[in-house]
C-alpha cells in the first residue's frame, strides 16, 4: 500500500484538506457530527505552525475565524446545524466584508437540536440564505471521503482567490464515512492566496471596483489603511447609504460570483446523456442514486445522474443542457429533508420537466432501493 | 459492483467501531477498497451501535450496508435491527450468552461463546477481540497474522497480552465450526 493511500474518515479528510490548502487557523465549538474535524484539526496544526483554538461558542469560533483571515491567515471552522444557526450572524459580516473563510457544516436531523447522531440534508437552503439580505457566497456539497478532501482544498482555494466564505456542506453519512482514499489523486499544485494590495497606500481603496469585481486585500503590516465594516460600505470602506452607491456594493459582491461562475460550478454525471429520468441528488442520496442508476441500466431501463459538486451558486446551465440533450421525460430529486433541492430545479427547469420527489426525514439515508423503486414508477 | 459486506452489531461500549475500523486498516493495507459506517446513539455507553464495512473493488458506489455477509451481534441491543439486509448469502454471528434468540432462517447462524472465552481470559471487555478471530478465520477476507498486527497496533500496548490471547481464541472457535 503507498503510503497516500489510507483509510480516511470524511471529517478527517476535510481537515487534511484544509492544511494542504495553506489553512494554519481553526476555532471551533465541539459539535456532533462534526467534531473530528476540531479534533484533528488541534492535532495537525500545531505540527505545522498553525493555530487551534477551541472558543467558548460557536458565535466566537466563527468571530475569531473571520479576525483570523483579516489577519491575513487562511482560517477555518467546523460546525453542525444549530451552531451553523448560530455562526449566521457573523457569516453574515463575512459576506458583506469579503472576508475569505471556509465553514465546515455536517448536517444532522433538525430543526433545533434535532437528532445528533442521525443524518440529514435539511441545511441546504440554509446554506444558501442561512444570513439576511442579498449575498454572495459558495457551497461544495462532496459525496464521498476522497471528495471531502479535494472539495476542502478547493473550498480554500476559491475562498481566498475569490474573497468570499465557502460552506463545504457534508452529511452525517459522509462526515462520518470512512473510505479508502489515495491523496495523491489531488496534484500537487501551487498554493493559492487571496490577492494582496500592492501600489501606492495613499487614496487605497479596501473595497475598490476592479475589473475581476475582486477588491486585492491589504496585507496587515503593509502599511495601507483600510476600514472594514459590515455596514453597506462604499468602495472607500466606510459606511454609505446613497442608493446607487448601496446598490453597486452589493451588486458588485453578486457579480463577482456571476463573473467567476466557470471557475466556481462543478458537476458529475453518469449514465445521463440518454437519460429518460434523470435523478439529481447529492451527499449520501448521491451515492445511493449512483447505485440505483446501475441497477436499473442492467434491467434496461435508462436512468442517469445528475449531482452538484458545487451546490449553491447552482450550476444550472449544466443541468437544463443535459435535461434537454437527453431530453429526459422527468428529474427525480431524492433528499434528506421535505424538500430543498427540488424547490431549485423547478426554478431551473421552469417545466421543461417535472421534478419529482423522494423524501426521508426520519435520521435514515435514502436507500438505492427506494430510488430504484421510485425511478421504476416513473418510467411506467 | 458486487461487495462483500460486515456488520458489527451490539450495545454502545463494546469496541465495535474501534473493531470494525481495525478489520478496515488490515484489508486497506492489502489494498482492498473499504467503506466505513457507524451508527450509535448519542450516550457513551449503552444503545444500538453499529458498524457496517462495505469492501469493493474500487470507490462502493453506495456505501452502506444492502445485503450482509456477515453479522456480528454481542448484545440484545443489535436484535431485529438487521434481519432485512440478511439473505441466503449471509453468515451470522451471535454471543451465545448475550443474545440468546439469534436471527435464523435461510442462512447461517453460528451461536458462540464470545462473551464467555473473553471472561475466562480475565477481562470481558475483550469479547470484541475474541469475535474478530472467528470472523477473520472463517471469512479468509485477510491473513490473521495480518489482521492481529492491526489489532496491536490500534489498541493500548498493556493489553497486547490479552489481544493475543483473545484473538487466537476467537480463531480456534472457528476452526471447530463445521463449514
Amino acid at each position: 500500500m503507498s503510503a497516500t493511500i489510507r483509510n480516511l474518515e470524511g471529517n478527517e479528510a476535510c481537515a487534511l484538506g484544509a492544511i494542504r490548502a495553506g489553512c494554519r487557523f481553526f476555532a471551533g465549538y465541539p459539535i456532533t457530527p462534526s467534531s473530528e474535524v476540531a479534533e484533528v484539526m488541534s492535532r495537525e496544526l500545531p505540527k505545522v505552525g498553525g493555530t487551534f483554538i477551541q472558543m467558548e461558542d460557536e458565535i466566537a469560533s466563527m468571530g475569531a475565524v473571520i479576525g483570523a483571515s483579516m489577519g491575513g491567515v487562511k482560517a477555518m471552522t467546523a460546525t453542525s446545524g444549530p451552531g451553523f444557526s448560530l455562526k449566521q450572524e457573523n457569516l453574515g459580516y463575512a459576506c458583506g466584508a469579503e472576508i475569505p473563510c471556509v465553514i465546515v457544516n455536517v448536517m444532522r436531523g433538525g430543526p433545533s437540536t434535532g437528532m445528533p447522531t442521525r443524518p440529514a440534508q435539511g441545511d441546504i437552503m440554509q446554506a444558501r440564505w442561512g444570513t439576511h439580505g442579498d449575498h454572495a457566497i459558495i457551497v461544495l456539497a462532496p459525496a464521498s471521503v476522497a471528495e471531502a478532501y479535494s472539495e476542502t482544498i478547493r473550498a480554500v482555494e476559491l475562498s481566498e482567490t475569490l474573497r468570499v466564505p465557502v460552506v463545504v456542506l457534508l452529511d452525517e453519512v459522509i462526515g462520518h464515512l470512512t473510505e479508502t482514499v489515495d491523496l495523491s489523486a489531488v496534484p500537487e499544485t501551487p498554493e493559492v492566496w487571496r490577492k494582496f494590495a500592492t501600489g501606492p497606500r495613499a487614496g487605497f481603496q479596501p473595497y475598490a471596483v476592479t475589473e475581476d469585481l475582486i477588491p486585492p486585500m491589504p496585507r496587515p503590516g503593509d502599511g495601507y489603511r483600510a476600514h472594514c465594516t459590515g455596514l453597506t460600505h462604499a468602495p472607500g470602506g466606510f459606511p454609505t447609504q446613497v442608493p446607487e452607491v448601496a446598490t453597486a456594493a452589493v451588486t458588485r459582491t453578486t457579480d463577482k460570483l456571476a463573473l467567476h461562475r466557470e471557475r466556481i460550478e462543478s458537476w458529475r454525471v453518469q449514465d445521463a446523456d440518454d437519460a429518460d429520468l434523470l435523478i439529481v441528488a447529492i451527499g449520501i442520496s448521491a451515492r445511493a442514486a449512483r447505485q440505483a442508476v446501475r441497477d436499473l441500466r442492467t434491467e434496461g431501463l435508462r436512468v442517469g445522474l445528475f449531482r452538484p459538486v458545487t451546490l449553491w451558486p447552482f450550476p444550472e446551465e449544466a443541468l437544463r443542457d443535459i435535461v434537454a440533450r437527453s431530453g429526459a421525460k422527468a428529474v427525480l430529486v431524492p433528499e434528506m429533508n421535505q424538500g430543498q433541492l427540488v424547490l431549485e430545479i423547478e426554478r431551473v427547469l421552469a417545466g421543461k420537466a417535472p421534478a419529482l420527489r423522494l423524501n426521508r426525514i426520519d435520521g435514515q439515508p435514502i436507500t438505492p432501493d427506494e430510488i430504484a423503486d421510485r425511478a421504476r414508477e416513473a418510467l411506467k | 459492483m458486487a461487495t462483500t459486506e460486515i456488520r458489527f452489531s451490539g450495545s454502545g461500549g463494546q469496541g465495535l467501531l474501534l473493531s470494525a475500523r481495525i478489520l478496515a486498516a488490515a484489508l486497506a493495507l492489502q489494498g482492498r477498497n473499504v467503506a466505513q459506517s457507524n451508527a450509535y446513539e448519542p450516550v457513551s455507553r449503552g444503545g444500538l451501535s453499529r458498524s457496517d464495512l462495505v469492501i469493493s473493488e474500487g470507490e462502493a458506489d453506495f456505501p452502506l450496508a444492502r445485503r450482509l455477509d456477515y453479522l456480528l451481534i454481542l448484545d440484545l441491543a443489535g436484535l431485529g435491527v438487521s434481519d432485512h439486509l440478511l439473505s441466503p448469502r449471509s453468515v451470522v454471528l451471535a454471543d451465545a450468552e448475550l443474545v440468546p434468540d439469534p436471527p435464523r432462517g435461510d442462512f447461517r447462524t453460528l451461536a458462540l461463546p464470545f462473551a464467555e472465552t473473553a471472561r475466562s481470559l480475565g477481562n470481558p471487555r475483550v469479547t470484541n477481540i475474541v469475535a474478530l478471530g472467528t470472523l477473520c478465520a472463517l471469512s479468509e477476507l485477510c491473513p490473521p497474522e495480518l489482521l492481529l498486527e492491526r489489532v496491536l497496533a490500534m489498541t493500548p500496548a498493556k493489553f497486547d497480552r490479552l489481544n493475543r490471547d483473545a484473538f487466537a481464541a476467537g480463531q480456534a472457535m472457528a476452526v471447530h465450526e463445521p463449514a
